[in-house]
């Protein structure tokens, strides 16, 4: 049974890169300014968010376990 | 349009002083037609994140789309020059659209994700003591010679696994290669002597690590050819270009950043009160005060409004970083060098799709530089005030920066 993950992505830092949405298609979406958004945190697996997240080239995004607040990326 | 903005970026008092003429035309006509060159000239904040975002609307395949002749104007007879130069940018995947662009980056974007370019910190670390400890006696150095130069050479070599005796060589051929930014009627000639001079260069190191790969980034780079997202020409080009790009801006980078410092007393104490705490804040506001890349082009896939003007299919479009990270519509205090600055949404690496592949390494190197320079040096001066910068409209480069110090 997958975990459920709170993921967040931090605007003032986000420059749009996109590969976010290469890795995990099913969660992370541009928005109206090209932002990425996590849509959907169950979308894809926590092996295809985790590998989103490190390949944030500005490390935008962080990932938690979203019952217990464990950080899981950075 | 009636506006008296002369539209000669490579005079003296521009290249000098970027930051006037830029924000003279960001407040005027901040989308504005040159019409000396035939460009647009996009100079606010929310204009460059907004084109540099829609990467549909603006080709990063400048040459290949581009059927004119080039920019300032060059010896005619020097336009099958021009064909090869044209050949060999069109094969960098900074120069391609999706969705080649994303299978060309997806090879080389693992490679410098921040996870990964933390492990370089400590070589790093490391080189920049020696190149420190090799100057500190003398109570002088040229940043950029002792210092800005030779660090990024020796971490991109070190990355790409390049013997150590052929770095003069590569700064060498990157020098000619720079002749890409510049105005020069004649620039064709060292400009093709440095693409060809790279390929040859490079060739026999591709050669080898397609048939033994190993964890280094050329080897990284000829795997794209087995994946079929690059051919052989796109290898040595991509490699060429990230020996370049791998040290070029971040050169700048480095100098800009110190002299930032040097003409920010103030700023300077703040940084020595803790090096450590506060390098990575003060890096980024080097990147946005003197920023190492000034403008970058594309060109329009389609007509597109932009403040009440018509961009047309296939003008070409430059955007101003330069005048963008001094936006005072979206930075506080503009035009102040301030090291606590946050947030800081500077487009020293661009935005969008086409973000700066190195910017993690940019960003390393410069931190464990400033970080070093404050933790071993009182304070440096400028030991002469008449400083040069090359006439480039791509990169904000100085010539040299002599400073001592006691």
């Amino acid at each position: 049974m997958a975990r459920n993950l709170r993921i967040r992505v931090d605007h003032n830092v986000c420059v749009g890169n996109a590969m976010c949405e290469t890795f995990a298609p099913n969660v992370f979406r541009l928005n109206d300014d090209r932002q990425s958004e996590a849509i959907d945190p169950a979308g894809d697996s926590e092996e295809k968010i985790l590998e989103a997240a490190e390949n944030c080239p500005v490390s935008a995004i962080t990932v938690e376990d979203a019952d217990t607040g464990e950080q899981l990326f950075p | 349009m009636g506006i008296a903005l002369q539209d000669d970026m490579f005079t003296p008092e521009v290249i000098a002083d970027p930051y006037a003429y830029y924000g003279r035309l960001r407040d005027q006509d901040p989308v504005h037609w040159n019409e000396k060159y035939e460009f647009w000239v996009v100079t606010r904040h929310d204009d460059l994140v907004w084109l540099t975002r829609h990467h549909e609307l603006f080709s990063s395949a400048v040459f290949k789309n581009d059927p004119r002749p080039p920019y300032p104007a060059i010896d005619e007879s020097d336009l099958g020059l021009y064909d090869y130069v044209r050949n060999y940018q069109g094969d960098q995947f900074i120069q391609h659209d999706r969705p080649d662009h994303l299978d060309m980056r997806k090879v080389v974007h693992g490679y410098f994700t921040p996870k990964s370019l933390e492990e370089w910190r400590p070589f790093v670390r490391k080189a920049v003591k020696h190149l420190l400890d090799a100057v500190e006696e003398k109570g002088r150095m040229d940043v950029m010679r002792d210092l800005a130069t030779p660090l990024p050479v020796l971490v991109i070599a070190a990355m790409m696994g390049v013997p150590e005796a052929d770095r003069p060589y590569i700064r060498q051929l990157a020098e000619k290669l720079l002749y890409i930014g510049r105005g020069e009627y004649d620039r064709m000639k060292p400009l093709t002597e440095g693409m060809k001079g790279m390929i040859e260069y490079v060739s026999p190191l591709v050669d080898e690590r397609i048939a033994n790969p190993g964890d280094d980034f050329i080897s990284v780079l000829a795997s794209g050819e087995k994946q079929g997202a690059f051919t052989r020409h796109q290898v040595l080009v991509n490699t060429s270009l990230l020996l370049l790009a791998g040290h070029e801006t971040t050169i700048n980078l480095l100098c800009n950043g110190t002299l930032s410092f040097i003409q920010h007393p103030d700023q300077w104490a703040k940084l020595k009160k803790d090096p450590e705490g506060a390098a990575k804040l003060a890096t980024e506001e080097c990147l946005r005060y003197d920023s190492p890349v000034k403008s970058i082009q594309r060109i329009a896939t389609q007509d597109v409004e932009m403040r009440g003007k018509t961009l047309k299919k296939d003008d070409r479009v430059r955007w101003f970083i330069s005048s963008a990270n001094r936006d005072p519509d979206m930075f506080r205090n503009p035009d102040s060098f301030d090291i606590t600055r946050w947030p800081n949404q500077h487009v020293a690496f661009g935005s969008g799709i086409h973000h700066c592949l190195g910017a993690t390494l940019a960003r390393v190197e410069g931190q464990e530089v400033f970080k070093a320079l404050a933790e071993r040096f009182p304070g440096f001066r400028v030991e002469n005030e008449a400083l040069e910068y090359q006439p480039s409209i791509t990169f904000r480069s100085l010539k040299s920066l002599p400073v001592h110090w006691q």
